[in-house]
C-alpha cells in the first residue's frame, strides 16, 4: 500500500466528561472536560495540540464546533475540522487525524465530540433533530425516522438468512451484561432476552431494548506521531489501518439491504494493517440497533453471511468468544449521546488493549477494531488498533 | 408559534427543486414518473439532471406502471414526532418497482397481518397540499 500510515501515529491520551444524566453543562463544556482528561492521561499541556477534528453536537450546534471547542480552550490550532458522515464520524475523524499527522499536516490532534441529547435539548429540538436526517423530498414525508431505516435492513435479513427477534435480543442482553462491569454506564440492570422481547415496539422488528439509549456525554482522544508517543506514555496504541466506504444516500438505493459497505471498509483496513478478523482479540462496534451489530460480525468478517444469529447466540461476542465486543456496554447500554457515542468505543478498545481494564479486561488483548457506521448504513469506517507488540 | 415549533407540529411538506419538479407535477395527475435513459437504459428514480449510471443528460420522463412488490418494511409504533402521532401505528414500505427501482412509501391502511415480503402492492396518490400529491401504495388483494 502506497506510503501506508501503519504504525506510524499512535492514540496516546483518552478522556471523557460524565455520561449518562448529567444536566446543565453544555456540550463544549462536556467536550472541553473530556479533553482536559485525554491530556492529563497523556501527561500533555494544551498548547501541544495543533490539531483539532470534532464532529457537530444536536444540542448547540455551531457551523464549526471544532473552532468553537478551540476558543472555548483557548487553544490556536493549525489544522481544524468538523467532520459529519452521522454515526461514522468517529472512524473517520481518527482516520482523518492519523492521515493528517502521518502527512505532517499537523502533530498532535485532538479528536472530540459532545452533546447532550437526553437533557440539553426540548423534546421538540430533539425530534426535529430526528426527523430532519433523512431527505426532505423522498424520504422524510412518509414518516421516516433513522431508526426505520435500520429496521428494513434487519427485517430484510430475517426473511432472507432466518435470523430470529430473539438472536437480535441476545445482543442486548450480551452488551448489559459487560456494562454491568463498567463504571459509569447509564444502564447496569441485567436484562433476558424475554425483557427484550416484552418491551415495547418501536419500529418493527425493533423493541425498545433493541434500541441504543438517549444520553448526554462527551469523549475525547489524543493522537500524536510514533516517534513523539513514547514522550507522552508507556502505552501508545498504534493506527495499524483505517478504511471507509460511502455506498449510498438515500436507504432506497442501498444496493442490498443485508451486506453494507462494512465489506469494504474494513477489507481496507485489515490490508492496510496486514491483519484478517481471525486475528483480532477484541472488537468495538457500532451498536445502535441490535439487528445492525450481527450484520457487522457478518460484514466485518467474524461469521459468514447469514449466520451471525447464532454467532451471538452461541457467546461468540463475550469473553471466551471468539470476539468479545463492546465489553464496556455500547450504546445499548453504556452511553448513546449521539455522534460521541462512538468515541466510547474507541476509548475501550484503546484500554483494552493498555491491559486497563480490570475485571473487564480481555486476556491477551493485542490487536483490536473500532467499526462506526451511520444513517441507515450509508456511511462506514474502520479504525484498527495495535498495542506496541504488534507494530 | 416560533417557527421551529411550527416545522415540528406540521408534516415535512417536500420543497420541489430544478431536479424534481417534474415529479411533482406528475404525481399532481396521479403519474409516478421515472427517468428513463436513452443512452444507457438505465431507469432511475428519483429525478436528476443527469442519469446516475452514465451522466448523460437524455433523460426521458415516463410514468411507472404503478405495479410494485413489498421489497422490506417496518411498521412504525412510536411516531418521529408530533406531526405522525395520530397516524401511528403505520407502515413504511421500501417497495420495489416493475421497472426497476426502489423507493420509500407507506402503505394505506393499517392490514398489517396481509403485509409481506414480496407481496404485491400498487400506486395510488394522495394530495397533501395545493401543489404535492405524494406516492403511496395499497395492497393489491
Ligand atoms: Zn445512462
Amino acid at each position: 500500500m502506497r506510503n501506508s500510515l501503519r504504525g506510524k501515529v499512535a492514540i496516546v491520551g483518552v478522556g471523557q466528561s460524565p455520561t449518562g444524566r448529567v444536566p446543565g453543562r453544555s456540550p463544549l463544556d462536556l467536550t472541553a472536560e473530556a479533553t482536559l482528561n485525554a491530556l492529563a492521561d497523556a501527561n500533555m499541556q494544551k498548547s501541544e495540540i495543533d490539531g483539532v477534528l470534532t464532529g457537530n453536537a444536536f444540542a448547540s450546534s455551531f457551523h464549526r464546533f471544532s473552532v468553537a471547542l478551540s476558543e472555548y480552550l483557548n487553544i490556536q490550532p493549525s489544522y481544524s475540522n468538523t467532520l459529519q458522515v452521522s454515526g461514522a464520524t468517529a472512524g473517520a475523524a481518527v482516520n482523518t487525524a492519523a492521515a493528517a499527522i502521518h502527512a505532517g499536516l499537523a502533530d498532535t490532534v485532538l479528536v472530540a465530540c459532545g452533546d447532550s441529547l437526553l437533557t440539553g435539548m426540548t423534546p421538540d429540538m430533539a425530534i426535529r433533530a430526528m426527523t430532519e436526517s433523512r431527505d426532505q423530498q423522498y424520504e422524510m414525508p412518509f414518516g421516516i425516522p433513522v431508526a426505520n431505516t435500520f429496521a428494513m435492513t434487519a427485517h430484510r435479513h430475517m426473511k432472507q438468512y432466518g435470523t430470529t427477534s430473539e438472536q437480535m435480543a441476545k445482543v442486548a442482553v450480551t452488551f448489559r451484561e459487560h456494562a454491568s462491569r463498567t463504571p459509569g454506564a447509564q444502564k447496569t440492570e441485567l436484562i433476558t432476552v424475554d425483557d427484550v422481547m416484552n418491551s415495547k415496539m418501536v419500529t418493527s422488528p425493533y423493541h425498545k431494548l433493541d434500541c441504543s439509549l438517549i444520553s448526554d456525554g462527551a469523549a475525547a482522544l489524543i493522537l500524536t506521531s510514533a516517534e513523539r508517543a513514547l514522550d507522552y506514555t508507556d502505552t501508545p496504541i498504534y493506527i495499524l489501518g483505517g478504511g471507509e466506504y460511502y455506498s449510498h444516500e438515500h436507504i432506497f438505493l442501498m444496493p442490498d439491504l443485508t451486506q453494507t459497505g462494512a465489506v469494504q471498509s474494513a477489507q481496507k483496513a485489515y490490508d492496510m494493517a496486514g491483519i484478517s478478523a481471525s486475528d483480532l482479540d477484541v472488537a468495538g462496534i457500532y451498536d445502535c440497533f441490535t439487528g445492525t451489530v450481527l450484520m457487522m460480525l457478518e460484514d466485518l468478517g467474524f461469521c459468514k453471511k447469514g449466520e451471525s444469529g447464532s454467532f451471538v447466540e452461541d457467546g461468540q461476542i463475550t469473553y471466551g468468544g471468539k470476539i468479545p465486543t463492546n465489553t464496556h456496554g455500547g450504546m445499548l447500554s453504556y452511553a448513546h449521546p449521539g455522534i460521541p457515542a462512538a468515541w466510547f468505543h474507541f476509548i475501550e478498545v484503546v484500554r483494552q488493549l493498555r491491559g486497563s481494564c480490570g475485571e473487564r479486561q480481555v486476556d491477551n488483548a493485542e490487536l483490536g477494531i473500532v467499526h462506526t457506521l451511520g444513517a441507515g448504513f450509508s456511511t462506514q469506517a474502520t479504525t484498527i488498533l495495535g498495542a506496541g507488540s504488534t507494530r | 408559534m416560533s417557527e421551529a415549533i411550527k416545522n415540528v407540529l406540521t408534516k415535512p411538506l417536500p420543497t420541489p427543486d430544478g431536479d424534481s419538479q417534474a415529479l411533482w407535477d406528475g404525481l399532481k395527475n396521479g403519474k409516478l414518473l421515472l427517468q428513463h435513459c436513452d443512452d444507457c437504459g438505465h431507469v432511475q428514480y428519483y429525478q436528476q439532471g443527469m442519469c446516475r449510471l452514465c451522466q448523460s443528460t437524455k433523460l426521458r420522463h415516463q410514468a411507472a406502471s404503478g405495479k410494485g412488490t413489498i421489497y422490506s418494511y417496518s411498521v412504525v409504533y412510536r411516531a418521529p414526532g408530533p406531526a405522525f402521532k395520530d397516524d401511528v401505528p403505520y407502515a413504511v414500505l421500501l417497495v420495489q418497482l416493475e421497472e426497476g427501482p426502489r423507493m420509500i412509501s407507506s402503505l394505506v391502511g393499517k392490514n398489517f397481518d396481509a403485509l409481506d415480503f414480496d407481496v404485491a402492492v400498487r400506486l395510488t396518490t394522495a394530495a397533501i397540499s395545493d401543489e404535492i400529491s405524494l406516492p403511496y401504495f395499497e395492497l393489491v388483494d
